[in-house]
Parts: C-alpha cells; structure tokens; sequence
C-alpha cells in the first residue's frame, strides 16, 4: 500500500486509468500461486496475552489504583517496620511528656514567651508587691483589689490572646514534632532523643507509635477477614452449587435469613455474650498458649472473627455458587466429565478462570469493609479492648478534649480514612483490571 | 402477587424467629447471673429475683415465655440502667429520635446520590466524573465517627473556619435548635450512604446506557437527557432499590455511632451502653426489635422491586 | 373488513406522499474510514468503503461478524460509540453532509429521516415501558405539536401495518409480553412511525426463526414498496440478499471486496471470497451431493491489518502479488466490480491480446 504513488479513486465507477498503467509493470511472477508457507507468514497475529499479564498492563496503567498500591505499602511498613524504629512502646508512659502538641517551641523561646506574658507594668508590679505586703497585714478587701487590678494588667498588651496568638505575635515559629521540656534539656546537654512525631496524649504515651499500632491492628484484622471470608465463602459456594437441589435449596434459606440479619447487631450480641465466655477461658487456661493468644487480641476482635466468619462470607459464596450452577449446566464440564476429568481438574480448568478475577475483587474489597466495621466497634467501645489500641479507639478517646487537643482527634481519622481510601480505589482498580467485561 | 408476598411474609417471620430464639439464647449462655455485678446478694435474694424473672425454670420454657410476652409486646424490664422500666416503653420512648435522624439521612442520601451518580454517568471519562468519583470513594472510605469528627473540627473547635463556627452548631445533641441540631448528625449518618447510591447510580447507569434499548432510543432521535432519565434511569434504579434494604440496614447501625458522638438520646446509644453495662433485657429487646425492622424493610423493598420491575412475572410466585 | 382496507388505503396514500420519485439519489458514501482507538492500537474497522443508494434501492451488506458493516451503518446514522471515530471520507445524505451535522440536527436527523433497526429484538426495547409509550415518544421526538390522542393513533395505525392485532391492548404490553416476531414488528413499526426516507436493517432476521424470518423480510418487502424509502439491509446472509435486495456490496476486513447487483454477485460472482460465501451457503436447488464448503481459516487481525489483500490467506487462488499489495477494482459490468487480483489478470490477458492484435 505504501508505495503505491497514486491513489486510486475508490468510489468512482469509472476505471482507474493510473492504476492500470501501474498494472503494465507486474510481471507473470506476480501472478504465480503463493505458497502456504507464505501465507503463513502473511499473518501477522497479535500475540496472545495470557488474563493475568493482561490484567497486569491494565492495572499498571491504571495511577490512581497504583498511587493507592503506594499508599498501602507505605502504611504497612509504618504499621508493621515503624514501630521497631521508635523507641517507644504503645504502653510506655513518659513522664514530663504529657499532652505534647505535634509541634514544640525550644527552651529560649519558651523563656522568651514566659518574659513576654509575665512582662508587668512597673507601676502595677509595685502595686501588686504593696498589696502583698499589706496582705501580710489584714486588708483583706484591698488585697484583693489589688490583685483583681494586677490580674486585668496582667500579660499587657498579650491580654487575652491564646498562647499561639502570642508566640505568633513574638515571631516566633513552633518547630515539628513534640519534645517535653526535660527532653530539650537532654538535647541540649548533647543527648539524642526520638521526637514524639505525633505528640503524646494525656498519659505521656507517644501517639504515633499508638497510631502505628492501631493501624497494624486494622491490617491484620482486614487481612484475617479476608482470609476467613474466602475458605468459608468458596467452601460454602461450592458445597451449595455443586449438590444444588434441596440441600442449595436450604443452605440459601439460612444465606437469606443472614443476609437480612444487620451484622452490626450480630457482632455487638455475639462480643457481648461470648467475652465473659472467653474471659472465663483465659483465666482458667492460665500459661496456655492459646489463651495467651486469646488474651493479647482481646475477647472482643476474638468475637469480631467469628462474626466475620459467620457473616461476612455471604455475597463471595453466592458469586462462588452462581459460577458453579452456571458451570453445571455447560456443555463443556459435561464432556469433560465424560472424558473422565476428576472433580479437582473440573475447579481448576474450568471453575477458577472463570471466577477468579470476582473471587480476587470480593476479597480485596473485604479488607476495608473489615478494617471499616472494626473502627467502628473499637469507637462504640465493644471493639479492640485495652491494652491493645486501634484507630477507632483512639478517636473516642480524643473525642472529648478535641477543641484543645484537636491533632489527637484528626491524625488517627485520617490515618483510617486514608488506609480504607487506599484499599477501596486499589480494589476498584483490581475489579476493572480483571472484569473481563472491561476487555477489548 | 399474593403468593409472592405470602412467601416473604413466612421467610421473614421465620428470620425473626431465629434471630430472637439466637438472640435469646446467646444471652442467656453468659455465665452468672444477670445481676451478679450488682452488690453480693444472698442466695435468697438471688432466688426471689430468678424466681420473679423466670430464671429458675429450664431454657427452653423460659425461651418459650420469652418468645411469648414478646408477642405481645412485652420485652422483659430494665435490670439495671433504668431499674424497673419495661423495654417496650423504653424503645417506644426512644426509638422515634433515631427513627426520624435516620429517615432525614436515608432521604438525603437517596435523592442526592442518585442525582450525583447520574450526572457522574453522563458525563463519563469527563473531569466531573472524575470528580465525583474521588469524593465518592473518600466518602465510603470514612465510617461514621470519622465524619462525625471532622464535623465537630470544622464547626465547633477553635481550628474551624470563622464561617463555619458562625453558625452555631453544638457538639451535644440539643433538639431545641431544631433543624441546626440535625445537620451534624444526618450529614455523618448519610455521607456513606449517599456515596453507595451515587457510585451504585453511577454503574448500574452505566450498565444501562450500554444496553440495546439505549440504541433504539438513539436511533428514534431522542434527546441526550431523554435518554438518560427516561430510558436509562427507570432501569438503573431498579439495582438501587434492591440495595435500598442493606442501606436500611446500615443507615440503623450507623446511627449508633453517630448517636454516640453527638450524645443523641436515641435508641441506638442505649443499645450500646447497655452492652456496656450489661443490662440482658435492653440488650435483647431492642436487638430482636432492631433485627424485627430490618427484616421488615427489607420485605417492603423486596414487594416494591417487583413492582417497579415488570419482567418478573408475578403471578408465578417467584 | 372494509374498514381495514380503507385505512390502509388512507395511510399509504399518507405514506407515499413524502416519498420521491425512485431512481433519485439518496445516499452518497465515499471513501469513508472508521477506526477505534483502543488501548493496544487504532483498529481500522472500516478502511475506505463507497457507494450510493437511490431512493427505493435496498442495498445489501453482506459480510461475516467483524467486517466492520454495522460500524459504517452506525456512522451514517451518527451512533457510533466511543472509542470508534469517522476519520474520513463523506457521507452526504439527499445531497447535505451528514458528518457536519451538529449534535442538535444529527438528533433531529435520526428517526425522522433516517431509521435503524437492530439485530435483537429481545433487547432492543426498553423492558420497563409499554410499547405505546415507546412508539409514541418516537413520535413525539419529532413533531413537537402532535396530540397525545394522535400520536397515539398514529402508533396503533403503525402498529396494524406491521401485522400485529388487537393493537389497543397491545398497546398497553410490556415487551417481555410480546414473541420475538412480534418484538421485531413493533421494531419495525417504530422504525417507519416518522416515515423516514432511509432504513438502516442491522441483521434484523439473524435472530429469529426461519419462519418468522420470512414474514419479516416480506413484511419490509411490502412496507419498502409502499413508502419507496430507501434500505440499507446488513446481514451475513446471502439468503436474506437474494430475496430482499437490489444490490450488495460485500465487505472482507472493513473493505468492500466485491459489488453489483444481486444477479451480478450471484452469477457473474468476482471474488473469491464471495465465491465462498456463496458455496458455504444451502441452497434449495442445489444437487444432492453438492456439498457446503466453508471458508477456512480466520479473519485477519484488524489492529495490524496486513499489506496486501486481507482475504489472501484464506484464498485458494492465492497468488505472490495477493500478499504484496491490496488490489485495485476492476469494473467488471455496469456497476460490478470486485478488488482481487485474479480479476486484474484476467483484465491485463484482455489488455495484452488486445495490444497483440492491435499491434
């Protein structure tokens, strides 16, 4: 085609004189058969790709599902790596550093604001020394006039401004993270000190190794339950498509009746009725390495798996037995069984490929249904139980003081919505990368 | 149609029933008594109190009783946080504040997620989907508290905008500033639902404007929003609809949390302070109450997708 | 009885006033490319096709699934879904160019004068709406003014001369009420509520029984006669063609490899993957031992479309040039030609004796 000079005027009914002209070079060769070795190379077939390398392309290509992958590696190492590189444990109370801000001022200018606010009117700290002195006395009305005026001088013109208004004020500029007083002192004498990157709360506990630690829980547990949700779900997908009659018939009543169950509900009943049961388990296995075990995740996240694995599977077992029904009734299976395929070449030939991709997005997606219902139950306080800490839980517990201590509040809520965000749009992106439907 | 609906009724009662006698029996397998945190009692007490409340005779005739008296109504008392007061009365009293901050959340979120996920739909690949799509995700990707917190930043605490704090809103739940009071909470309580019906309108729109009809219509020299909200949208909304029962559902449950941060006097924070103080009868009234409604929501949405579906054939039941 | 007669009298009289004289230029398309951009490359489902259909032509497309016929359907009526794009060539319709149509005229310009109807009549009605809501708002679409009881008429009117009865319950069906026939009447009805001077067949028979084929086919027979519109009838089946058609244009991997009149391709046939088509087609006359032949092989890939004729390996007569260069048409009779390099062949023989003997 490329090197024909002239086009021909398709579309004209008239003959193409220039083409005909052209003609005049062929030669009789032209005109010999091909070969078929020819015209097997003639065919320039598109290589095939196989589903998972082509889901793969797809999924590279997709940047908001790549950008959330990041996300998600990174909160797994600050969940999982983070906390070995901090040397504070989720428990250790630091003294002297209470309720530290995420941002801290250095010793000088602490001292510079002090003078600043503390900075009196001569004339009033005269008063104020004169109206001590006669306290030593009896004057008890003056006495307090005084120091109702002293009072209403008091800061001077720094009256009534919050202490970042003042520092604003003075120039000066608060530097990241939080350092208590006596950790300055310790800096200053030579001494390195981790910061407390996040600050600390009210019991001196370093908030960012707590946040570490609640986002590790919330892994694990979006983990788990996807790990539960798929045995039980394909095990019961499967059980119920491939004997299909009446034994589908009344597992997919019991599916029913759960489905129209909320689970929210379920899991508070079941945390509520099975901890004392749990409990009861601990102390009377005492050394035991399960009831260890028990004891360190908490009768409530113990009850929240058995929730998940007695509910969350629904919807996987349902695409689970539709495959199978459709399986089935296809022709292919049915000569492939007489061909004398065994039931586990059925699944795997034939079962899987055709389900994977579904199987793969409803367990992904399951993690941040999980990790989502999880905080959930830690903020109602029936989730994840002391000692042990979780995203939810912190949030209630910052509840109450946010106007003040507003950073305890926002850092463990964006943390959660940034770790399900992730996990949602990467989910997205699984689904259209492997929904064959999307394939061109 | 008659045969249909006979057969959800008995599916649904039969639901109920399991949930109750589940209910009933998970409750009662907790070990001790149901007064045992209260200061020691002597054996005597003890059996007055089990003698007066039926805990002597064997389960299942208590389950029986039990099951009973729920019939009519009557859902055992409150052993502990409001000694004496019979369930029902509490949930009656109760459940209306939730019922109507759920109905206001429900409602928003309906109506504005379907418009959101049309108009996603329409205009698709274009940067207002994209837009929309980011906003949906980030706010299925927020439980409720989360909201709820970012709320009380933005509108109450110092860090908040001027604009914001100008409009007064309380942290605490106070009916008397009226329809104020009920911004908070039914914004928390629908943003996630809202999101799910706008990226569900969304796809099943999608879906829609891929199928043949679309075509004809096309074909028929229809106009661009004709053919959306004519042709396309009757058919995605039935999708919708039948999530509609879940998003009851959900909607219920979220309430709990939101009730809880605002301190709403509503039914679902009581539920979760009884757990926390372990009164039986609370707890397991208004969980058979609470599963009672869902199952009956759900019921209503399933007669209403066939209705609004005139494929399925109803006069052969299923 | 006489009733019925004297409305159908009524309406062809209504139908044929619109019509203009056959033999007039309808549809003129040159050269006109469709290509879809997907993410592993631009496919060039249509790579320059021309021809033109006068008024009351039924032309035929015939081609097997993929040969880019009902993508240069969609291009004409302006229904040609992202990724695929006209990237060139023209399309004019009674002579002004549908490509510059803006979106309002190309709304406009759909259903009224130009109709489609589809393959599948199972899923070409909105489930969810009566019948008569889905005629009447064809209806509507275009003549703003009509009454709700008029448009109404015109439906049932509509409906009666596609063969359906008892139109006034009918009216108020669902589709799922309605046989695949029936589905296909109505499509049908729908298609030819506004008189269009066009009709675009997309397979409308590939999915129906071979009886009810057969009504439909004389059904558009008969309407095709009565309205002298024009018939642009797609479909891989030369059956279909010989019955229905006036002319065929045969495509092969988004070209036209072969057109002409139904007698043309049908005996004096150029190509040989018509040649095939018509060997792998049953034939009632055909003599007992004559067997189908089917065509081997499989298409070519459209995302690298090779230099040289696309039929080439598939062909038996394939030749060296075959795989070199695409062929050129070669006018084979008044209004028949074919692209294959069999026929320049026999078009430069012809050349060189007659040369030899001029010379």
């Amino acid at each position: 085609m490329a090197n024909r000079k002239k086009k021909p005027v398709i579309g004209s009914l008239q003959p193409d004189v220039d083409s005909m002209l052209d003609w005049n070079t062929l030669t009789n060769d032209d005109f010999a058969p091909a070969s078929s070795e020819e015209k097997a190379d003639f065919i320039q077939q598109r290589k095939s790709v196989s589903y998972w390398s082509d889901a793969w392309r797809r999924l590279r290509k997709n940047v908001v599902a790549m950008v959330a992958l990041g996300v998600i590696v990174l909160l797994i190492l600050f969940a999982f790596v983070g906390p070995m590189l901090v040397p504070y444990g989720y428990e250790q109370r630091n003294l002297g550093a209470e309720n530290l801000y995420p941002h801290h001022y250095t010793l000088e200018e602490q001292e510079q604001y002090r003078q600043a606010t503390s900075t009196l009117d001569p004339q009033e700290a005269v008063e104020q020394a004169r109206a001590e002195a006669e306290a030593k006395g009896e004057k008890l009305t003056s006495r307090e006039e005084a120091l109702i005026r002293a009072k209403a001088k008091t800061g001077g013109e720094y009256a009534g401004m919050s202490e970042e208004e003042v520092y604003a004020a003075l120039g000066i500029h608060s530097h990241p993270f939080g350092y208590s007083n006596e950790e300055l002192e310790r800096i200053a004498n030579g001494e390195k000190v981790f910061p407390h990157v996040f600050g600390t709360d009210k019991l001196g506990r370093d908030i960012m190794v707590r946040t570490m630690y609640g986002t590790r829980v919330s892994m694990t547990i979006g983990l788990a339950a996807a790990f539960i949700v798929l045995i039980i779900g394909s095990l019961y997908g499967s059980i119920s498509g491939y004997f299909g009659g009446k034994v589908d018939v009344v597992m997919q009543r019991i599916v029913d009746v759960i489905y129209s169950v909320p689970e929210v509900l379920v899991i508070l009943l079941i945390s509520t009725s099975m901890s004392p049961h749990i409990t009861q388990f601990i102390s009377d296995h005492q050394g035991n390495a399960l009831a260890e075990f028990m004891r360190t995740i908490g009768p409530n996240l113990i009850a929240m798996f058995i929730a998940f694995g007695l509910l969350y599977w629904v919807s996987l077992s349902r695409i689970i037995r539709g495959q199978i029904l459709q399986l089935k009734q296809q022709e292919y299976v049915t000569a492939a069984r007489a061909l004398g395929a065994s039931g586990g070449r059925i699944i795997r030939r034939h079962l899987l490929p055709n389900c994977i991709g579904q199987i793969v997005v409803t367990t992904c997606l399951q993690i941040p249904s999980a990790i989502f219902l999880e905080s959930f139950m830690s903020y109602l306080g029936v989730g994840v139980s002391a000692p042990l800490t979780s995203l939810g839980s912190m949030c209630r517990d910052a509840l109450s003081g946010f106007t003040t201590y507003t950073y305890r509040l926002i850092i463990p809520a964006v943390i959660i919505s940034v770790m399900i965000l992730a996990f949602n749009l990467f989910g997205d992106g699984l689904r259209d990368a492997l929904d064959p439907r999307l394939k061109k | 149609m008659a045969k249909y609906i006979l057969k959800r009724v008995v599916m649904a009662i039969i639901t109920v029933l399991i949930v109750s006698c589940v209910t009933f029996l998970l409750m009662m397998s907790v070990p001790g008594s149901p007064f045992a945190s209260e200061k020691a009692l002597t054996p005597q007490q003890q059996a007055t109190l089990d003698a007066k409340y039926g805990f002597d005779k064997p389960l299942p005739i208590q389950m029986v009783n039990y099951l009973k008296n729920a019939l009519h109504g009557d859902l055992g008392e409150s052993l502990k946080m409001q000694k004496g007061r019979p369930v029902a009365e509490i949930i009656a009293d109760m459940f209306p504040i939730s019922a109507k901050i759920g109905v206001i959340a429900l409602a928003w979120a309906v109506v504005v997620g379907i418009l959101l996920g049309c108009l996603a739909a329409y205009y698709r690949g274009k940067w207002v989907d994209s837009l929309l799509r980011v906003v949906c995700t980030l706010g299925i990707s927020m439980p409720g508290f989360v909201v709820a917190s970012f709320l009380l930043i933005l509108f109450c605490s110092p860090v908040g905008p001027e604009l914001l704090k100008s409009f007064e809103l309380t942290a605490i739940f106070n009916p008397d500033l009226g329809a104020k009071a009920y911004f908070m909470p039914c914004f928390a309580l629908g943003l996630y639902p809202m999101c799910y019906t706008a990226r569900l309108t969304r796809s099943s729109m999608l879906d829609a404007i891929n199928q043949e009809y679309i075509k004809t219509a096309r074909a028929k020299g229809l106009k661009g929003g004709k053919i959306i909200f004519k042709h396309a949208l009757r058919n995605a909304l039935i999708p919708v609809i039948t999530y509609l029962g879940p998003l009851v559902a959900f909607t219920l449950c979220g309430g709990f949390v939101v009730e809880s941060v605002f301190s709403i006097p509503g039914l679902g924070r009581y539920l979760v302070q009884s757990i926390t103080n372990r009164d039986y009868f609370v707890i397991m009234g208004t969980t058979i109450f609470l599963a009672t409604f869902v199952v009956l929501m759900n019921l209503v949405v399933d007669i209403i997708y066939k209705l609004v579906d005139p494929r399925i054939d109803l006069t052969k039941g299923e | 009885m006489d009733r019925n007669k004297e409305n159908e009298e009524r309406r062809d009289g209504q139908l044929h006033t619109e019509a203009p004289a056959s033999g007039e230029k309808l549809l003129e398309v040159k050269d006109l490319r469709v290509s879809f951009f997907t993410p592993a490359g631009e496919v060039k489902a249509v790579g320059g096709i021309s021809y033109e259909l006068n008024y009351g032509e039924v032309m035929g497309i015939v081609g097997e699934s993929g040969s880019g016929k009902s993508q240069e359907a969609y291009s004409i009526i302006g229904l040609l879904q992202s990724p695929g794009k006209v990237v060139g060539g023209s399309i004019h319709f009674e002579g002004r160019d549908v490509l510059a149509f803006n979106k309002d005229q190309m709304t406009q310009f759909r259903g009224s004068e130009v109709a489609m109807i589809f393959q599948n009549p199972m899923t070409c009605l909105n489930p969810v709406y009566t019948v008569g809501n889905q005629l009447v708002e064809a209806l509507k679409a275009h003549d703003k003014k009509i009454s709700k009881a008029d448009a109404e008429k015109r439906a049932m009117e509509m409906l009666e001369l596609v063969g359906i009865n008892n139109v006034e319950k009918r009216m108020k069906q669902y589709p799922h009420e309605f046989s695949g026939g029936m589905r296909q009447r109505v499509m049908i009805a729908m298609g030819l509520i506004c008189h269009p001077k066009l009709l675009i067949a997309d397979e409308p028979t590939t999915a129906l029984d071979v009886t009810i084929q057969a009504q439909i086919l004389e059904l558009m027979k008969d309407l095709q006669k009565k309205t002298q519109m024009g018939i642009i009838f797609i479909t891989h089946n030369l059956g279909v063609v010989a019955e229905i058609c006036d002319k065929v244009s045969v495509m092969y991997a988004g070209k036209i490899v072969e057109q002409g009149k139904v007698d043309d391709i049908f005996y004096r046939t150029g190509h040989p993957y018509t040649m095939g088509l018509l060997r792998s087609m049953p034939r009632v006359d055909a003599e007992s031992h004559e067997r189908l032949i089917p065509i081997e092989g499989t298409p070519v890939d459209m995302l690298n479309p090779p230099e040289g004729c696309p039929f080439a390996p598939r062909c038996e007569h394939c030749m060296k040039i075959c795989l070199q260069k695409m062929p050129p048409y070669v006018e084979l009779g008044e209004g028949h030609r074919a692209a294959c390099w069999l026929r320049v062949q026999d078009e430069l023989k012809k050349q060189r004796e007659e040369g030899a003997q001029n010379g």
